[in-house]
């Protein structure tokens, strides 16, 4: 214990100055109010996610394939903005959200399931047909989702960690247009996860503010400019456009910040004496 | 005026000879990453159908892989513990590479090889020295998981309680007697179950969890307000009127006790302490005596306790394991025989509580003492102080 002292005491004196803020100390206890409302948010967005999919599977099931389609992306919305841990559960992240392109057959293949393939039958196929087990299995899949993320202890690093995650997310996945290439949809689901960053990064905000004044406000001025973007795209019923209408100059903006606020986001962890 | 001490000159010779060290350490790494090999302890690449290799053994302790995408899609990386996700590099592009450092425990993993539909690898972490003394050091960050989730407890159970009390006084507003005395039942649960914390807030708890028995003029006296005297009133006196100001208050003391709870700073030292003592309190208390005197359901408020008391002593355990392992089974026996045995006597459905055999409460309070000495150990093995 003393030996071990005196190596970080030595450690922090030979790299004294320079290093100061890269390396954090210990965590400290208040990080626990920062942790335990960002458990409450996802408690929310997983019952609504209960609720919400309830409303789009019942959609599926009785045919009504306009009014599936029209569910479909503000249902995703409360699974995206949390899923640094809804992803903590692999198994259910794969039946829930994963894309034809994680299979063999693509959208062939007998296990691809979940949002993407009930995305596939009704705008690929235009139909509700053969969509209502998929439908069963979602609801399914979600509920337990809400059942063990209610019951798990939330590891402090994946929540903190969580911001950067996601901003990787839409950078990989959302500002290509990958995810919902069927509906078109990915700007809602880009705006979710970005909600669900700017979240974690306002729970933590005023831990660091006091000692990080540049560092918060580059990230609350990256922030708001990706908000500024995307709210031109925002439709009158208060969700988004189609992904074909943003533009290249816009994309490339988006794509700056978004790569700017991941990068930025991934520090929080060290600044926490998390890293 | 006195000369520094030898000992400042030892350290500062000490942390320029860490500085050299720490330099030619960055220079290693440094020739290492231009080449073609890796610096991390473990290569993997990911081809179209596999991981390269695909059976890897590593040593506990913190443990970086560099993971080179030589497949044409892009893949995640993951290392599982069944279902759980340990660690995760996603999105990595054809032909590029991501390293991942983490934190692993002896143990089996499986590991992702790109597709789904691709079997996958195993990852076998061996015991080490490095892996047990992580395991064993007690550290304020192995706390903070467990704090957030008792406070979330508290701001949940605090608010159904508010719920529950809410309830209460409707069904007596509609003079229900019947259905006021079902929502007293269930109201006193989510109370109980934070009990542990709540009653340290004396001025509320006096209001919300008043008993006749302290109180000079008895259930007569002005200062019976709260649970027991809508209790009282319910299930001595057979009505619910006049009852509508008792439960209008509680149910505005109980709000003031869950905005409190939400507020509450908790550190390593409380949630060691309050189960401990929660548990001792009702194997003196209300085991031997009962509480509700007047609607006799002791035993379901006992289970309500025990799931309380089994919520924090879960949330210690996760710290506890790797610390002390043999403390950590010896709570969760103790905590095992407590419920098994409390649910043996609810099973032989005693019409109140004063019904069930003084052997039976004995043996009750027994488990409880027990469990809470177990408990107490806590604080030397994981304590901070």
């Amino acid at each position: 214990m003393v030996g071990h002292y005196l190596k970080t005491t030595a450690l922090a004196l030979a790299l004294g100055g320079w290093a100061t803020g890269a390396m954090a100390a210990d965590p400290s206890l208040d990080l626990v109010e920062p942790l335990a409302e960002y458990k409450l948010y996802v408690a929310e967005n997983t019952a609504k996610l209960v609720e919400d999919t309830t409303a789009f599977t019942d959609a599926v099931k009785a045919g009504d394939v306009e009014k599936a389609k029209s569910l479909f992306a503000p249902t995703r919305t409360s699974y995206e903005k949390i899923e640094p841990i809804a992803e903590l559960f692999s198994d259910l992240d794969v039946s829930i959200d994963a894309r034809a392109d994680d299979y063999e057959q693509a959208e062939q293949d007998p296990d691809f399931t979940g949002f993407h393939r009930i995305e596939y039958g009704l705008w690929e196929q235009g139909s509700t047909e053969g969509l209502a087990e998929y439908a069963d299995k979602l609801l399914a899949d979600v509920k337990e989702l809400d059942a063990r993320i209610n019951g798990l202890t939330f590891p402090p690093e994946v929540v903190v960690g969580g911001a950067a995650v996601l901003m990787e997310e839409v950078a990989a996945t959302k500002i290509s247009g990958e995810e919902d290439r069927y509906s078109r949809t990915d700007l809602w689901d880009f705006d979710a996860n970005f909600e669900g960053a700017e979240k974690i990064y306002e729970l933590l905000r005023p831990l660091i503010a006091d000692d990080e004044a540049d560092f918060t406000a580059k990230v609350d001025g990256n922030f708001a400019a990706v908000d500024e973007v995307l709210e031109k795209y925002r439709s009158a019923d208060g969700g988004f456009v189609s992904y074909e209408e943003l533009t290249d100059t816009d994309r490339n903006a988006l794509s700056a910040k978004v790569n700017t606020l991941a990068e930025d986001l991934a520090t929080l962890r060290g600044k926490l004496g998390l890293g | 005026m006195t000369s520094p001490s030898k000992g400042i000159y030892l350290a500062i010779a000490g942390a320029a000879v860490l500085a050299v060290a720490g330099g030619a350490a960055f220079w290693y790494a440094t020739q290492r990453n231009a080449g073609t090999q890796t610096a991390a302890d473990q290569l993997v690449t990911v081809n179209a159908t596999t991981c390269e290799p695909n059976a890897i053994t590593v040593p506990g302790g913190r443990r970086s892989f560099e993971i080179v995408n030589a497949s044409d899609r892009p893949i995640e990386w993951e290392i599982l513990n069944g279902v759980m996700v340990v660690a995760e590099r996603e999105n990595i592009a054809p032909g590029f590479r991501s390293t991942l450092e983490v934190q692993l425990a002896p143990g089996e993993y499986a590991i992702t090889c790109g597709l789904l539909s691709n079997p996958r690898g195993t990852l076998t972490v061996t015991p080490s020295d490095e892996a047990a003394a992580a395991a064993s050091e007690v550290t304020l960050r192995k706390f903070l998981g467990p704090l957030s989730e008792y406070r979330v407890y508290l701001v949940m159970q605090g608010n159904a309680a508010v719920k529950a009390a809410e309830a209460l006084r409707d069904a007596i507003t509609a003079n229900d007697l019947e259905a006021a005395r079902e929502a007293w039942h269930q109201a006193r649960l989510p109370y109980r179950r934070i009990e542990p914390l709540a009653y340290r807030f004396s001025d509320l708890e006096e209001r919300i969890d008043a008993r006749a028995a302290y109180l000079a003029g008895r259930e007569q006296d002005p200062a019976f307000i709260g649970y027991h005297r809508i209790e009282y009133g319910l299930f001595a006196e057979n009505r619910t009127e006049g009852l509508a100001p008792f439960a209008d208050a509680l149910v505005a003391d109980l709000t003031e006790l869950a905005a409190r709870l939400k507020q509450a700073p908790l550190d390593p030292g409380l949630l060691i302490e309050i189960p401990g003592e929660s548990a001792l309190q009702i194997a003196q208390g209300q085991i031997p005596q009962g509480e509700n005197l007047y609607a006799g359901n002791d035993l379901q408020d006992l289970a309500a306790s025990l799931e309380g008391i089994g919520k924090l002593a879960g949330l210690l355990r996760q710290v506890v394991a790797g610390v002390d392992p043999a403390l950590d089974k010896v709570i969760e026996q103790d905590m095992q025989a407590a419920e098994a045995h409390l649910a043996a006597i609810a099973a032989e459905a005693h019409p109140t509580y004063g019904d069930v055999p003084k052997a039976a409460r004995d043996a009750l309070a027994a488990d409880l003492t027990r469990l809470s000495e177990s408990l107490r150990k806590l604080q030397p093995a994981i304590g901070m102080n």
